[in-house]
């Protein structure tokens, strides 16, 4: 039962999106030259695409099996247990939105490397030697990236405030 | 023959060289990882052909490509966990008969059977996309449009179980493509008054976040398992064992011909890709061997016909990617995002227009396939230390990479951004079952799509064209079908009557379009389609109208 409402509520997330997208697709100007309108075609898929979302919540709510998400979830219900299993992506989100919020300030190269360390740290733990290794490695595998960019490819990636100044 | 040397010229240079060495052992390793697919290493590699010449920058992407196909057998054989989906069969009897003492027979198995589905893939590569090609020139945009749409939908229903996830995956690529300017007419869509936005999302950024970004956080996701390393063994001395396994793949010729051809025809067919056909091929080989019962226990058979498929599959992709401009997978749609970086865009008149890049391409193909022969022995060196560092690690180095990579693209923040968002959306798209594949193609072919239809509409506003046009009906026909195909097999298990009319009726169907077609060839194509269908029914109506005895 938890299933079905899942991808009930999926689909009812869907069709808001289609509504948001529909709703938005009437401030697209129209030209006077052309036949197709360049609102029209995003109409057609939003059209199609609503279609198929009221399909897929008739069919969850009439609890098809085969729209049912496969196989049953390991983790306990409760926001700590779910926090709990989707730990690492978290933090790798997390992690990377503060990886581009810092790029201006950082620079790719440091921003890269403090990136690299600090998630290694989290997904691989603090303990012992492990800091010390994942330093280099990050180090070695992020600076290794930039100079290939840098100065084999003669790609300008942003140097941020410290690299910057000089 | 004088374009083949030309393309030759121009690959025969160390830098070249170099490039598609450094791209097979590169797509080795990354197709041997279980958890990096070949998709992820070849779209990786884009970055870095950004500023090489054209046919420098594809030979290196076929080469990590060839290589990526062909990695999967090494942990497939020692470790049991197939490198890549399209490795899945050949750990059903590789991995067998490594555990009986014979690694190195099973890996030189699946080493020359992986080479000849190759060869014989390239072979047919460079000798029916040109025709095929031909074909192209005569369609109009409403065929093209029409392609599309076919190539979305066949997607959608080879996605498994839940088509209508597919389709909506689908819809969802096409949408998100048409965000930012128009190309036909310039005017802003679904800005909503941001100027980032207005030129729409990169699509390699797209493709990296969609593909790979999402498929790290997955193998990351268990906090135990991400800790660990593919192998918790010492370290394992295998020598592959050549002339024993070309001794036994020249025994089993007729499989290894038989398995590329499927894996040629796989790759050919849009959204199916090595995974299907390795698994086809084992199929048909436990079908049509006198010993069925001894698959599954480590004979050759069974590496042999998985290996050879899912080589060949992407030259079968490649065709249809050369001929019409349409990629037939995941991996042929990052193709094109690299033509279309190098400012080439694939169309029917491509391999004529560009003979020299468009032969290079071929070349490539085949001349990685040797490396990737030689460079077996060592990588395997190399893969069993890299089995050895743990799954965060390599997961984190290769997010660091990423942002790196799609950042030096076009040199715009936004990408990174676009980078973020699409890893999450293709994570959460996972989560819930909802398969990537058509909505990759989505954001690919959306553009083509309204483009023709734009050129449609501008040639007359009639939509009669659609379905007075041969190779249009031909399309939509096929794409109706292709999309009842899942519930065709679903009710066939449930023994519905309307099932036995299935094949007839597509059959039929099918032949009309054929016969509306000019020349001699298609119609007699189109006759010998209908009377399979007359045959099939009269076989049901022999029958009874009941299904067959289950063998």
């Amino acid at each position: 039962m938890e299933r079905l409402n899942r991808d009930a509520v999926i689909a009812i997330v869907l069709l808001l999106f289609c509504g948001v997208f529909f709703w938005s697709s009437f401030e697209i100007r129209t030209p006077d030259y052309g036949v197709l309108k360049p609102s029209t075609w995003p109409r057609v898929i939003i059209g199609v695409m609503s279609f198929l979302s009221l399909i897929y919540l008739v069919q969850s709510i009439r609890g098809v099996k085969e729209v049912a998400t496969a196989g049953k979830s390991d983790r306990d219900p409760g926001i700590r247990s779910w926090i709990s299993y989707w730990r690492n992506p978290l933090w790798c989100f997390g992690l990377f939105f503060a990886y581009l919020a810092l790029l201006p300030v950082l620079g790719m190269l440091i921003d890269g490397i403090v990136f690299v360390f600090v998630l290694m740290g989290v997904l691989g733990g603090w303990d012992g030697k492990k800091p010390m290794i994942h330093g280099a490695i990050a180090v070695i595998a992020i600076g290794f990236m930039w100079s290939v960019f840098t100065f084999g490819l003669g790609v300008l990636l942003p140097p941020g405030m410290f690299l910057g100044y000089f | 023959m004088e374009h083949i040397l030309g393309a030759i010229e121009v690959l025969a240079t160390t830098e070249a060289i170099i490039l598609m060495l450094v791209g097979v052992a590169g797509g080795l390793i990354a197709g041997a990882i279980p958890g990096f697919t070949i998709a992820m290493a070849v779209v990786l590699t884009l970055p870095f052909t950004f500023n090489m010449p054209a046919h420098l920058g594809l030979a290196t992407m076929v080469s990590v490509l060839v290589g990526g196909l062909s990695g999967g057998l090494m942990a497939g054989i020692l470790t049991g966990i197939p490198g890549t989906p399209s490795s899945v069969a050949t750990t059903f009897d590789g991995f067998p008969m490594a555990r009986k003492g014979e690694p190195g027979l099973a890996l030189g198995i699946g080493v020359w059977s992986s080479f000849c589905g190759g060869i014989i893939s390239a072979v047919l590569l460079m000798t029916l996309a040109p025709q095929l090609a031909r074909i192209g020139l005569e369609f109009n945009p409403w065929d093209y449009f029409m392609l599309v749409m076919f190539a979305l939908t066949i997607t959608a229903s080879l996605s498994g179980k839940n088509m209508i996830k597919g389709l909506i995956a689908g819809a969802l690529g096409l949408l998100l493509r048409t965000v930012g300017e128009d190309e036909a007419a310039g005017m802003a869509r679904f800005d909503f008054g941001s100027d980032a936005l207005l030129s729409g999302f990169d699509f390699i950024a797209v493709l990296i976040g969609l593909f790979a970004f999402s498929q790290l956080l997955n193998d990351v996701r268990d906090p135990e398992m991400a800790k660990k390393s593919l192998t918790q063994t010492g370290t394992v001395r295998v020598k592959i064992e050549h002339r024993r396994a070309i001794a036994e793949i020249l025994k089993r010729w007729s499989i290894v011909i038989r398995s590329s051809l499927i894996g040629v025809f796989t790759g050919i067919l849009p959204g199916a890709g090595g995974s299907i056909a390795n698994i086809l091929a084992y199929d048909q080989a436990k079908k049509a061997s006198k010993h069925p019962e001894k698959f599954g226990t480590g004979i050759a058979d069974g590496i042999i016909a998985p290996e050879s498929s899912n080589n060949a599959v992407e030259g079968g992709a490649l065709i249809i990617l050369m001929a019409l401009g349409i990629p037939g997978d995941v991996t042929a749609a990052i193709m094109l995002g690299a033509l279309l970086i190098h400012d080439v865009v694939p169309s029917p008149s491509f391999i004529t227009d560009e003979p020299i890049l468009a032969n290079s391409i071929f070349v490539s193909f085949f001349i990685a396939t040797f490396f990737m022969l030689g460079l077996q022995s060592f990588m395997l060196k190399i893969f069993v230390r890299v089995t050895k560092i743990p799954m965060y690690m390599l997961a984190t180095i290769i997010l660091g990479f990423c942002g790196i990579g799609v950042f030096a693209l076009q040199n715009v923040t936004f990408d990174l951004w676009t980078l973020l968002w699409f890893g999450i959306l293709g994570f959460v798209m996972r989560h819930f079952g909802f398969p990537l594949a058509p909505m990759i193609l989505g954001v690919v072919l959306g553009n083509i799509a309204e483009l023709n239809l734009a050129r449609a509409l501008a040639i007359t506003p009639d939509l009669s064209p659609f379905i007075t046009r041969p190779w249009s009906l031909f399309f939509l026909i096929i794409a109706v079908f292709s999309a009842l195909f899942p519930m065709f097999q679903g009710h066939r298990e449930k023994k519905k009557t309307w099932t036995l009319f299935y094949l007839p009726v597509a059959c039929f169907a099918v032949s009309i379009p054929l016969f509306m077609m000019s020349g001699i060839t298609r119609p007699m194509l189109a006759t010998i389609v209908l009377g399979f269908g007359a045959y099939q029914l009269w076989r049901r109506w022999q029958m009874g109208w009941r299904f067959e005895a289950a063998k």
